[in-house]
């Protein structure tokens, strides 16, 4: 079970086991999606991780880590619907586990301390060296993230769909706000980050209470009270739908759609939608998969996911450019069998089962733990895992057919071959 | 059954081998919600070309045939495996290697059904000439997948300029034309041959009971009749010592040009140990050439030779070994003679005692951390079974390695077996 513990400045959450070799520590920080910071803030989290007063390079830091038994210490970020959230991610080997006992959990607080506390800059910037190194690997990466053509059609699917509002912002920001980005401006970011952004620590492994101190000891940041806003439903913004088709050198053809729901993840009907969802697209019985792949041969993938925290619904499949409309024209017809309530009481079961199961395994994965763990934090919601499983084992075959009469088709995104 | 306690990782192997020549390992993690169930077989995409069980002649089947049968297995005679899985609460899935095909179940209750069903799926084939028609259009779209992806290009480009006969060199889905040329009669042979008791593996991990499970399995088992088993006769490939492609160039709509230069080891060692040793000093003279804390790679890093997608690696099959180094960087000429000068002088490298002990430090952290994941132990277990390695003793491999060993291996470093492979720009 989950305890908290009010800190300066931050939540500290104890998920305390005994299954896992090592210790994750995971700290959060939270503040609003805006166009204007997005890029800072994703070079921030590239800073965070590259060194510190004491090992002030990649290299001296990597050095530290490799000594650790290979502590991991990375960073990224997401977004939780209006929210952008930094994450820091520590994980080192429980001592236990060493041939003689090394204090390792008191150097993996401290560590984090210095990130924030401790860094690699003079009082109005960061490193110069680690600065111009990092803004440059960023933006060679976020070049290169354009390679993946599934990823990059779903991220223009996400642009033109929610084009001025919070959806369409990237996460991690765009490349031409990220190279005209200086030292001293984010070093003063930084700072107000750490004064202004909400923060959770989570610590998963075998730790008792014990460890608060340390953390009393080793870790504070100014008290702060600010609240950002997280979870909406995204809401029309058009009159018709919006078909963007662009040609690339692409052999396969990948087609991603966007719908409005009107339900999110604190909504009454989250729990009918988790299910309505498995159901329609979101795990390999469900009717896209069995319908487009199964009995059509059009694709190889296909899938439906929910947004819960921008409250919308997206469908990806790669598939052949001149299929494009039999696709669309067949996913059309599973929604209306949908809303039809073409489904039966084992298509019901089913789904719920593969949610428990999937509920369940979150607990042998320290990350997906937290993960689960802090979306009931950032929103406020008073749910353990049981009742969450509770609310769906109740989804009734009515709450289904009722969460989707107000599914609307808003984009679709197509990216094809330049020939077809 | 016998069972292993692993000192350094504190658990408890339980393993034995069945009358009909099934191995069988089950590892029970305590306080785990989750139970994950790999059924492997020593057949991969190399396997074309063998003599069929019962038979007296060799034959060559369709490339990418053992994938092909993977995607038919789920077929059973009420339905799809699949969906028997998740009727139960589980998810299931399978991939093909080179040298290996396995089947997967992941679940948090039903555990021993599971098992069963994970038996009961892969011992029987159900096919008809339309499933096997149905499956190609699906074949043919998962190879498209990876055509647009110039990572995966520029990867088994570097693999297949290596060889002249070698059937690594060919994709492991095979292509859109050898899948259209695959028939029903073809894959009930390959099953036949590569599908019997003792050319399988079975290991189970998670929230189990080994001795209530191996009952549930005998039971299953027992129940079942197989032909007498005989040793499976592949071609012994005749592969020539020199690389097959000095270099290619392959223009594709990318963002960055990509290279990779591969180096193919002709010497095959046979003793498992050996072939363990080779492959972690390997593992651990890149790390300590590539990683982040070492200065080479931050002189690279910082003439902007590299950058962060650089990455170098060894991988071993059953008769077959290459290095590939390399990355993304418009300027491939200049990463190319950054790597063939690393050749060139990586027997002049010398590495110091504290580094190299710094870094095993980090390989059996890394190695004891992945002990927290039921899929990360059991797909590592069936990876290095069949090349005759047990996973649970790396470890302790690790912790006996040398500076000398390290030094020993970086005679593997020739430019006479190394080819390039680059995926350009088209603008």
């Amino acid at each position: 079970m989950e305890k908290v513990y009010k800190m300066p400045g931050y939540d500290l959450h104890l998920l305390p086991t005994n299954k896992f070799k090592n210790i994750t520590i995971s700290l959060k920080l939270q503040n609003t999606l805006d166009e204007k910071t997005v890029a800072k803030r994703t070079l921030l989290s590239f800073m965070l991780t590259t060194g510190t007063e004491k090992y002030p390079s990649t290299q001296e830091l990597s050095k530290y880590l490799e000594s650790m038994y290979g502590m991991k210490l990375g960073a990224n970020v997401v977004t939780k619907g209006k929210s952008h959230i930094i994450n820091i991610n520590s994980i080192c080997i429980n001592q236990e586990y060493l041939p003689y006992k090394e204090d390792l959990i008191q150097q993996q607080i401290q560590l984090l301390n210095d990130i924030f506390f401790k860094p690699n800059a003079s009082k109005m910037a960061f490193d110069q060296t680690m600065f111009e190194r990092k803004k440059k690997e960023l933006v060679e990466r976020l070049i290169n993230n354009q390679d993946d053509k599934f990823y990059y059609s779903l991220e223009k699917m996400f642009e033109y769909m929610g084009k001025g509002t919070c959806l369409g912002i990237s996460s991690h920001g765009n490349i031409e706000d990220i190279k005209k980005i200086e030292n001293e401006e984010l070093f003063s970011y930084f700072k107000e980050c750490i004064k202004n952004d909400q923060k959770h620590i989570y610590v998963v492994g075998n730790v008792d209470e014990s460890i608060v101190h340390v953390f009393e000891n080793c870790l504070s940041f100014e008290k702060n009270n600010s609240i950002f806003e997280s979870v909406y439903s995204f809401e029309k913004n058009r009159k018709d739908l919006l078909e963007i088709i662009e040609k690339q050198d692409v052999t396969q053809a990948k087609l991603n759609m966007g719908y409005r729901i009107s339900v999110n993840y604190t909504h009454q009907n989250h729990y009918a939608f988790v299910v309505f969802n498995a159901i329609f697209g979101g795990m390999s019985q469900s009717k896209l998969f069995k319908v487009v792949r199964e009995k059509n041969s059009l694709c190889y993938y296909i899938s439906s996911s929910y947004d819960a925290f921008n409250g919308v619904m997206v469908i990806t499949a790669g598939i052949e450019g001149k299929d494009y409309h039999q696709t669309v024209q067949l996913i059309k017809e599973q929604l209306k069998e949908m809303q039809d309530g073409c489904f039966d009481q084992d298509d019901i079961d089913t789904a719920k089962l593969m949610i428990k199961n999937s509920m369940k395994k979150t607990n042998d994965e320290p990350l997906s733990q937290v993960a689960v763990q802090y979306n009931r934090d950032i929103t406020g919601k008073k749910e353990t895992n049981e009742q969450y499983l509770e609310k769906i084992e109740n989804v009734t075959y009515q709450d289904i057919v009722d969460v989707c009469q107000n599914i609307e088709l808003d984009t679709i995104f197509l990216l094809k071959g330049r020939n077809e | 059954m016998e069972k292993i306690y692993y000192q350094t990782l504190k658990e408890t192997l339980f393993h034995e081998k069945l009358e009909n020549g099934l191995e069988v390992y089950l590892l029970p993690k305590i306080g785990f919600e989750k139970t994950y169930g790999l059924f492997s077989t020593r057949f991969g995409s190399i396997d074309t070309t063998f003599v069929p069980l019962g038979q007296k002649e060799m034959i060559k089947v369709e490339d990418g045939i053992a994938h092909f049968l993977e995607h038919k297995m789920f077929d059973m005679e009420n339905g799809d495996a699949a969906d028997e899985f998740a009727k139960l609460g589980a998810s299931s899935n399978a991939f093909t290697s080179s040298s290996r095909t396995a089947y997967l179940f992941s679940t948090t209750t039903n555990e021993n059904d599971c098992v069963e069903l994970l038996l009961d799926f892969v011992q029987s084939l159900n096919i008809t000439d339309e499933s096997v028609e149905k499956e190609k259009g699906i074949i043919c779209q998962e190879i498209k997948m990876y055509d647009d992806d110039p990572d995966w290009r520029v990867y088994f480009g570097a693999i297949a300029n290596l060889y002249h006969k070698h059937p690594v060199k060919i994709d492991i889905a095979g292509t859109c034309e050898t899948v259209n040329n695959t028939y029903k009669d073809m894959l009930e042979l390959c099953y036949q041959t590569f599908y019997h008791p003792h050319n399988m593996m079975l290991f189970v991990v998670g929230n189990i009971n080994p001795e209530e499970l191996i009952g549930v399995i005998k039971e299953n088992q027992n129940k079942k009749h197989f032909l007498s088993e005989n040793v499976i006769q592949r071609l012994k490939i005749e592969e020539p010592t020199s690389v097959a492609v000095k270099e290619q160039i392959n223009t594709m709509q990318v963002e960055m040009n990509k290279l990779i230069v591969s180096i193919k080891i002709n010497e095959i060692l046979d003793d498992p140990q050996d072939k363990i040793k080779r492959e972690l000093a390997l593992n651990l003279l890149f790390d300590l050439c590539f990683s982040k804390s070492s200065s080479l790679y931050n002189e690279w890093l910082e003439k902007g030779y590299i950058n962060e997608t650089f990455s170098a690696s060894f991988t071993q099959e059953r008769d077959y070994a290459f290095i590939l180094m390399g990355g993304d960087q418009d300027d491939y000429e200049l990463l190319q003679k950054t790597i063939f000068n690393f050749i060139d002088h990586v027997q002049d490298l010398e590495i110091a005692e504290d580094d190299f002990e710094r870094i095993k430090r980090k390989t059996i952290g890394n190695f004891i951390n992945s002990y927290n994941s039921p899929e990360s132990i059991a797909n590592t277990f069936s990876r290095y079974y069949f090349e005759g390695i047990c996973s649970f003793d790396l470890v302790d491999y690790v912790s006996k390695m040398t500076l000398a060993d390290i030094n020993e291996v970086k005679r593997y470093f020739s430019k006479e077996y190394a080819s390039s492979y680059i995926v350009k720009k088209d603008k």
